[in-house]
């Protein structure tokens, strides 16, 4: 169990609940993970000490700003690489639905098959979210582990590409497969590093421009594979050759993806010799055990989890095609109009997160994202409205989720049981699109469009009566899920005065601990929620790995 | 919200009423007799006449189809339960003479009409545009065709026929009538009533004479005043029967001026490339404007024992789109209509659908009122005990 070797004693699960800004006396106290996971490597009280340890060390020999891991230039050259980290895979990701029609004609495959290029992604995640964090902390490191995800994605995109090229089904899917082991591990690590990098500094921009870039490669792909095919088809004629070759193009980003995990992990190893600093960690504690002990809310927001995504990327999967026979499309609009929902959500999720962070009232806010995306789907299945309103009303709705539900697991686990609670939901998100996925091809290769709309409009009700329930439980129990942040703020400020009164005695007689901010539980929770862009105080926001998978990230 | 609370309420009482229709909906069924050659002794040369009397509660419809010169159905419709049809076989074999099949009483008949499947057509897709005025190869006449023997079982009938030099394929013609409403098993699965019979077309193992052949068909509808005349193309949302299809096309006859529709000739546009089809063996269909056929008789016996100066109208079908696979990847095609009198039958959410979206829908707002219900009780409860004790 990855999380075992963790001690999670109560004295020291009660240390790990300690304020995250940590200013620790020596880089080498690695005994206890909770601090060096927060250590702020480059924050500002260590800046200075840094330096001075550096030049007392190291030769003196000035570096231009751009080599000096400890200036800004660097640093933004470094976010260069971690932007670019993710790209390949989530260009690849959908390059199947960009080329929905292409692969099923070229292949000979009905739906149902071309949904298992889905589904053997999403395979290998249902137990890879709990290992991911454990992978990278406890066994290859940041930079070993980012250049074996990195590879992992690059040698399934192309088994992948070789499939297409051979015309062996069998060995896409071992390609998406393997291509799925990378993919979603390589999320966490580039969290890791933007964390490593630039807590304290610029966190939430640089999780910004992360997401911007993870939705910059799903759009492009969408936008830009069905010109790649039609330029190789006049090269090398139709069929599964020009797919393949089409295929192995795009496992260029990969390769790109690529070398720039080998550069971080360069970088990274040159910044640790220079400044001293520590590997970053996920800081991620997975306990299965935890497991029996989630309350009832948390598995109504499962419940809603699995519902709401199981009804959004299998249609995203399915949608081309489903618009240029439905609407009339022309394949490039109907890749346009599909790819719209990553579009929106790249400056909807900043501003949605924003606006639900200063209002509270996260429960509302899923009803009504639950009911706009089920609107959504019900004009798509039963009118013919144009697309466009439809499908910009699911991107909207769906940044919208994305804000309201993955804080309020925050709200309703303790700190300890976090790691498990986004572990586990994640694995059985995993799970659900997996097996919709497949669900959605054989239902619409025999009964249809409107039958498959249907469904993923049964899908979301049965999120929305979780979400029902959840409102009544909540009220009921008196949880804090849907109070609005200025109750929120109340609460919060009685605890820290609370947190202060009990500290007092300790900060007489620590000195080291009187220069830590006290936080709440809700300070703590509060972290999370920078991960979807909102801009929160710099204490409050920390890091989460397992909130980077792809899921969040789009 | 409360648009989308309002439109969910709005789309529950319609989803109700669908529902109310399909429970409530009797099924209005016709007596069937089949009857091959009416009143003949003999087997007839040139092909045979099958005639199927659907006789309804106060009128009858008469279905006749012959393999004399090109495959025709020939519909009529008659406001008697009595009406038979008379053929006087030595004149009907002998070419050149009309007059010789009628309806009896003359006077009880409301409308006919009929549909000829004259000519088809192939054409070599060169620049794979499915662009049929180009590269036209000399057309199939179907009255040349060597039809089999109709081959009969209950109120189906098959007939055969292969072109004259060809060694090889057929294209078959498949006519289905029925005693009361529902769908046949296998797609496009097009909703049929007590008033239509379904016509079946599929072309099996003809050699394309080109390898990037496409095929038309040419359909010729003929009327005594008024063939169907017009096509209409309706949307529809509902591809439940027949997936990833959503229109229906309908070549509607009416009186001049008039809306009400007298017969249809109803399709959806595809056709399909296998003869046990899954999804992506289907290919869409497209059609030509109908023309009216002036002058041209259609080279069909029954047309000439029917009628003496007929009104035609033709238009081609055509298979596949540019970018489809062209005929020769599975050497097969077939593609079904619908013909009727009266209005066309309009698809409806099945109850399955309907049950889904009721019970989806329904379940969160019954809660909802439940909860809403519960909490007010609760809340009222606690305020009368405890009226002075903090609520948290």
């Amino acid at each position: 169990m990855p999380g075992g070797s963790y001690d999670q004693s109560p004295t020291s699960s009660s240390s790990s609940l300690l304020p995250s800004v940590f200013p620790s006396a020596s880089p080498k106290q690695t005994n206890m993970p909770d601090f060096e996971e927060r250590q702020s490597l480059l924050g500002d009280e260590n800046e200075g000490s840094f330096t001075g340890r550096q030049t007392a060390r190291g030769p003196d020999r000035p570096m231009p700003a751009i080599c000096d891991p400890s200036h800004l230039l660097h640093r933004v050259v470094v976010l260069l690489f971690m932007c670019f980290l993710g790209f390949g895979s989530y260009f690849c990701y959908d390059n199947p639905a960009a080329l929905q029609t292409q692969v099923i004609q070229d292949l000979n495959l009905n739906t149902a098959k071309f949904m298992q290029l889905y589904a053997w992604y999403s395979w290998p995640n249902v137990i890879l979210c709990f290992f991911g964090g454990f992978l990278l902390d406890r066994v290859f490191g940041i930079r070993l582990g980012t250049i074996i995800f990195s590879l992992f994605v690059c040698v399934g995109q192309v088994i992948f590409a070789t499939g297409a090229l051979v015309n062996r089904f069998w060995l896409m899917e071992l390609g998406r497969f393997v291509f799925g082991i990378g993919g979603e591990s390589l999320a966490v690590a580039q969290n890791t590093y933007a964390v490593n990098w630039f807590k304290g500094k610029e966190l939430n921009l640089v999780f910004g421009l992360q997401l911007s870039m993870a939705r910059l490669g799903s759009t492009v792909n969408m936008n830009i594979m069905g010109w790649v095919y039609s330029r190789v088809e006049d090269l090398v004629g139709s069929g599964h050759t020009a797919l393949g070759i089409s295929l192995m193009i795009a496992a260029v980003t990969c390769l790109f993806s690529l070398v720039c995990a080998l550069v971080l992990a360069f970088l990274d190893k040159r910044a640790e010799r220079i400044l001293h600093k520590e590997e970053g960690k996920t800081g991620e504690v997975i306990k299965l055990t935890d497991v029996k002990d989630f309350p009832f809310p948390l598995w109504l927001i499962f419940i809603i989890c699995v519902g709401y995504y199981v009804a959004i990327f299998p249609f995203i999967g399915l949608g081309q095609v489903f618009f240029i026979e439905k609407f009339n499309f022309s394949p490039a609009e109907a890749r346009a109009v599909n790819s719209i929902v990553y579009i929106i959500s790249a400056p909807a999720s900043p501003v949605l997160g924003f606006m639900v962070d200063k209002t509270g009232r996260n429960v509302v806010w899923v009803i009504t994202a639950v009911v706009a995306t089920l609107a959504a789907h019900m004009m798509l299945a039963f009118t013919f409205w144009n697309p466009w309103i439809a499908m910009s009303l699911l991107g909207v709705s769906y940044s919208l989720l994305a804000c309201a539900l993955w804080p309020m697991v925050a709200f309703v686990v303790p700190e300890h049981q976090l790691g498990t609670a986004y572990g586990f939901m994640q694995s059985i998100q995993n799970l659900g699109l997996a097996l919709i996925a497949m669900a959605a091809g054989a239902i619409l290769d025999t009964r249809g469009y409107l039958v498959l709309e249907v469904f993923f409009c049964a899908c979301i009700c049965i999120a929305l009566i979780a979400v029902v329930m959840l409102y009544f439980v909540d009220y009921l129990r008196g949880g804090d899920l849907n109070q609005s942040a200025a109750a929120r703020a109340k609460l919060q400020k009685e605890a820290t005065s609370d947190a202060e009164i009990k500290r007092r005695p300790s900060r007489l007689t620590e000195g080291e601990l009187a220069r830590l901010a006290p936080m709440s539980a809700f300070g703590l929770r509060n972290r999370y929620l920078s991960r979807l862009g909102a801009q929160l105080p710099d204490h409050c926001s920390s890091h989460l790995s397992s909130l980077a998978h792809r899921s969040v990230l789009k | 919200m409360a648009a989308v609370a309002l439109c969910s309420s709005r789309s529950l009482v319609f989803l109700f009423s669908v529902f109310i229709l399909f429970s409530g909906g009797e099924t209005f069924i016709r007596q069937l007799s089949v009857e091959l050659n009416p009143g003949s002794t003999s087997t007839p040369p040139g092909g045979d006449l099958l005639h199927v009397r659907a006789v309804g509660d106060n009128d009858t419809l008469h279905f006749l189809f012959c393999s004399q010169g090109a495959p025709t159905l020939l519909l009529v419709h008659t406001n008697s339960s009595s009406s038979t049809v008379k053929v006087d076989w030595s004149q009907f074999v002998a070419p050149n003479t009309s007059g010789s099949l009628k309806v009896e009483p003359e006077s009880s008949v409301q409308y006919s009409s009929a549909v000829v499947f004259s000519k088809l057509l192939e054409y070599d897709d060169v620049n794979d545009t499915a662009d049929p005025t180009s590269d036209l190869l000399p057309p199939y006449e179907l009255q040349d065709f060597t039809w089999s023997r109709l081959n009969l079982s209950g109120p189906t009938a098959l007939l055969c026929g292969s072109a004259p030099n060809a060694t090889n394929g057929s294209l078959c013609l498949k006519l289905s009538v029925f005693d009361s409403e529902g769908r046949s098993q296998s797609w496009p699965r097009l909703l049929h009533t007590a008033n239509s019979s379904q016509l079946g077309v599929w072309l099996d193992g003809l050699l394309p004479r080109a390898t990037r052949s496409r095929f038309l068909l040419e359909l010729q509808a003929v009327g005594r005043t008024d063939p169907p005349s017009r096509v209409e193309v309706h949307q529809s949302i509902d591809d439940e029967y027949t997936p990833s299809i959503f229109q229906v096309s309908q070549w509607v006859s009416s009186e001049n001026g008039s809306s009400d529709v007298l017969g249809f000739v109803q399709w959806k546009p595809v056709a399909y490339r296998r003869s046990d089809p899954v999804l992506e063996d289907a290919t869409p269909c497209r059609h030509s404007d109908p023309r009216p056929q002036s002058g041209k008789a259609a080279p069909s016996g029954l047309i000439r024992a029917f009628y003496s100066d007929p009104d035609v109208f033709g238009l081609n079908v055509s298979f596949g789109l540019g970018g489809e696979p062209f005929y020769n990847s599975t050497r097969f095609l077939s593609w079904t209509m619908l013909v009727g009198v009266g209005s066309p039958p309009v698809d409806s959410f099945s109850p399955l659908v309907v049950t889904i979206m009721a019970v989806g829908l329904g379940t969160p707002v019954v809660l909802l009122l439940l909860g809403g219900v519960w909490v007010c009780v609760k809340k009222r409860a606690a305020a009368s005990t405890t009226a002075y004790e903090p609520i948290n």
